[in-house]
């Protein structure tokens, strides 16, 4: 009878590791929603774009995408607009998508920014501020740069210059 | 090490078995004769108990053993008790608790939160001491809640006279019957006392209410539950304790949910002079009496996931929220937490006034969120083109906003119309009177159009101004693994009465030419035991004192 036993123990003993472990690792990494860092998973989101569409983050798979956090209040995310539109231009053609999502806006002020402005790439509504909270925005303008992986590979806070972007999105493009 | 676990009635025990699984012998040779019977478990070798153990027992046998089982509660204890000592990072919402502790405690504080005791239940060996308790709590029931079964449900009727003699309930006088007769006698007295006979031959066993032997292990499986509950609440969607701000009337998204919560109208009530004690004016204070939230929770039907479409809401839940009486609606809660009665412009009903006449052309409603685009008043249209929540001017010159917040309100229009150019004219709207006065508006208008206002905007009372009188913030909690925790809780209940209202009582009894012995067991209540033996005896015609069955292990 002590042979029948071993596999309920081992079977004991893996399910006591696998849900222990589990439970302890939700208590060390956190288990609720943590602000994305560099390598990791950008949280999903679907948003209501300038052009009508609704656009979520799978849309884009397989490209590079660079997020761009702003709002038409924010002196820097004005002042790097034209960084953003000139590298989207340039890298455009090669699987890379600028995303600038707004936060909390109504479509008034931001229509109104974008035909001063001239910008083109698709601008999102984040009308309740939801994507700005998961992704724990707190300076703006705030700018996830995330590879063909599917990973964040770099968080820029702060306006970004030209050459910061296309070195940013050169090393994705041809990594 | 090899033992010899052959008893002499032949039956060939487990490593580690204490009495004969068959005939009840003590097998143990340095149990000193007379003593009484060691009857946990029956006797029965635990599961862990073998010769050769491997890594593999060993790390069973280190879970089974009730000892590390007792020493982990009492370092879970302590462990907890280093949580008690300043307050805990979770009491607090928005604060840094990297400053606070050394701000409050000074070095001390400062220590307490490098040592990650300012998160005691939520650090990684806190939770390792719950996993080890519950590795533990399932291996010992295992380890000896099967072995017992299986004891129980195949017991031997015939005893052995040593492990009849050395039980602590014990009977042996002549009786000058013959055996089967006494014993087939003997069975009617003991079930009109509720117990299961057995017989066989010249041997008796009565037993009655051994599930309460399953008490402790029931008691462990509800523990189990609770645990599993605690340690598995941080699965995604179980829980939830955020904190969020919800204007006065208007249906604001529970983020990460598909509820919507709308605050109707927010009151606090403060208590008159009064009723305060005279010692008490005197401090000055101001003490609230109420904070209450007439909230109604929607629940989204349609157009949910979709930010194209409006959502769809169905009220579901209308309930006045006050301090420790919230909301509750299929296991999420919304308790009061703050409010801030600072007023909001919601909307103005502004009308297009012809400034030469006077005339009034009508009013229309302007939203300072997501207004319309375009309105009409009288035979002009007014198209807006920008909106500036926060009103400044660049260095430029330039119209800016400074802030999201609606500090001060612009709305540029342009209106066309009788005795207007054409292509119409620019006109910035403040709907603040001190935002007008103070960023000049018929200055910048006049700029703007090159000439004085034909037409004017103009709210014209205070009947045409919406506010948002203020906002309540609420604590929304979502708890899905309680039902979990008082289901375990409930089992604890359970497994606690089945082991402390009954007890398992056996009597074993045999004959042996006319000399009959009995031994009696119980967990518990030894005096009833004794009792009932002595009141069946008596019912038997044999005359036995309660007093004179009770066996102390005194004898040689």
């Amino acid at each position: 009878m002590g042979k029948a036993r071993r596999p309920i123990q081992i079977v004991v003993l893996l399910l006591i590791v696998v849900l222990g472990g589990y439970a302890i690792g939700t208590a060390v990494f956190g288990g609720e929603a943590q602000k994305p860092v560099q390598g990791g998973t950008p949280p999903a989101f679907k948003l209501l774009g300038l052009d009508g569409e609704v656009h979520s983050l799978k849309d884009y798979k397989d490209q590079v995408v660079v997020l761009n956090f702003w709002a038409t209040w924010c002196v820097y995310c004005v002042k790097e607009m034209p960084a953003l539109q000139a590298q989207w231009e340039k890298w455009r053609d090669q699987g890379v998508v600028v995303l600038g999502i707004n936060t909390g806006e109504d479509p008034v002020t931001v229509e109104s920014f974008v035909r001063q402005t001239g910008v083109s790439f698709p601008i999102l509504y984040d009308s309740d501020n939801t994507v700005t909270r998961d992704y724990g925005i707190v300076p703006m303008p705030t700018t996830f740069f995330v590879g063909r992986n599917g990973k964040i590979s770099s968080i820029h806070q702060g306006e970004l210059n030209l050459d910061t972007l296309d070195d940013q999105i050169r090393q994705l493009v041809n990594p | 090490m090899i033992e010899n676990t052959k008893c002499e009635c032949g039956h060939q025990n487990r490593v580690g078995t204490v009495l004969c699984e068959a005939c009840g012998k003590p097998l143990l040779e340095e149990e000193t004769t007379g003593d009484l019977l060691e009857m946990r478990y029956d006797g029965v070798a635990r599961r862990s108990q073998r010769v050769n153990p491997n890594i593999i027992d060993r790390i069973w046998n280190f879970f089974s053993s009730v000892k590390v089982a007792v020493y982990l509660i009492i370092i879970t204890l302590i462990g907890a008790m280093f949580g008690t000592i300043f307050e805990q990072e979770s009491n607090f919402i928005r604060f840094d608790p990297s400053t606070f502790y050394k701000d409050k405690y000074g070095t001390i504080g400062e220590i307490y939160y490098r040592l990650g005791l300012s998160h005691t239940y939520e650090s990684w060996w806190f939770i390792l001491l719950l996993v080890m308790i519950g590795a533990s709590l399932v291996i010992c029931s295992l380890d000896r809640v099967l072995p017992l079964y299986k004891a129980l449900s195949k017991q031997k009727i015939l005893k052995h006279m040593e492990f009849l003699t050395r039980q602590k309930v014990v009977y042996q006088g002549d009786i000058g019957l013959d055996g089967e007769h006494f014993v087939q006698q003997a069975v009617e007295p003991l079930r009109k006392r509720h117990y299961r006979v057995h017989t066989e031959g010249n041997a008796l066993l009565a037993e009655k209410q051994r599930f309460s032997r399953w008490g402790p292990y029931v008691i462990h499986i509800g523990l189990i539950i609770f645990l599993l509950a605690v340690l598995f609440r941080g699965l995604p969607g179980l829980h939830m304790d955020e904190h969020y701000w919800f204007p006065e009337g208007e249906a604001t998204r529970i983020p990460g949910t598909d509820y919507y919560l709308e605050n109707e109208r927010f009151t606090v009530e403060y208590y008159t002079e009064d009723e305060m004690s005279e010692d008490f004016k005197q401090t000055g204070k101001i003490v609230p009496k109420l904070y209450e939230t007439k909230a109604i929770l929607y629940k989204c039907v349609a157009g949910c996931q979709d930010p194209s479409k409006d959502p769809q809401l169905e009220e579901v839940a209308r309930h006045p929220i006050q301090v420790n009486d919230p909301l509750v609606f299929e296991g999420l809660k919304a308790y009061q937490f703050d409010f801030d009665l600072t007023p909001k412009l919601r909307a103005v009903q502004p009308a297009l006034v012809n400034t030469k006449t006077g005339e009034s052309y009508g009013k229309f409603k302007l939203d300072m969120q997501n207004p319309q685009r375009e309105y009409e008043a009288g035979p002009y249209k007014l198209t807006l083109h920008n909106k500036y929540m926060d009103f400044s001017l660049n260095e430029q010159g330039q119209p800016v906003s400074l802030s999201g917040q609606p500090n001060a309100p612009a709305f540029l229009f342009l209106i066309q119309g009788p005795e207007l150019p054409a292509e119409g004219v620019q006109y910035l709207y403040f709907p603040k009177q001190i935002d007008k006065e103070r960023f000049q508006q018929d200055a910048i208008n006049r700029q703007l159009s090159g000439q004085e206002a034909i037409v004017t905007l103009d709210v014209q009372g205070m009947e045409d101004v919406d506010f948002i009188a203020s906002s309540s913030y609420l604590n929304i909690r979502i708890d899905r693994a309680m039902p979990f925790v008082w289901l375990g809780l409930g089992i604890v209940m359970l497994g606690l009465i089945l082991g402390f209202y009954w007890q398992h009582r056996r009597i074993w009894l045999r004959v042996d030419d006319g000399k009959l012995t009995l031994g009696g067991h119980t967990a518990k209540n030894w005096f009833g035991m004794r009792r009932e033996v002595a009141s069946f005896l008596a019912a038997m015609g044999v005359e036995a004192d309660e007093k004179s069955l009770e066996n102390r292990g005194k004898r040689p």
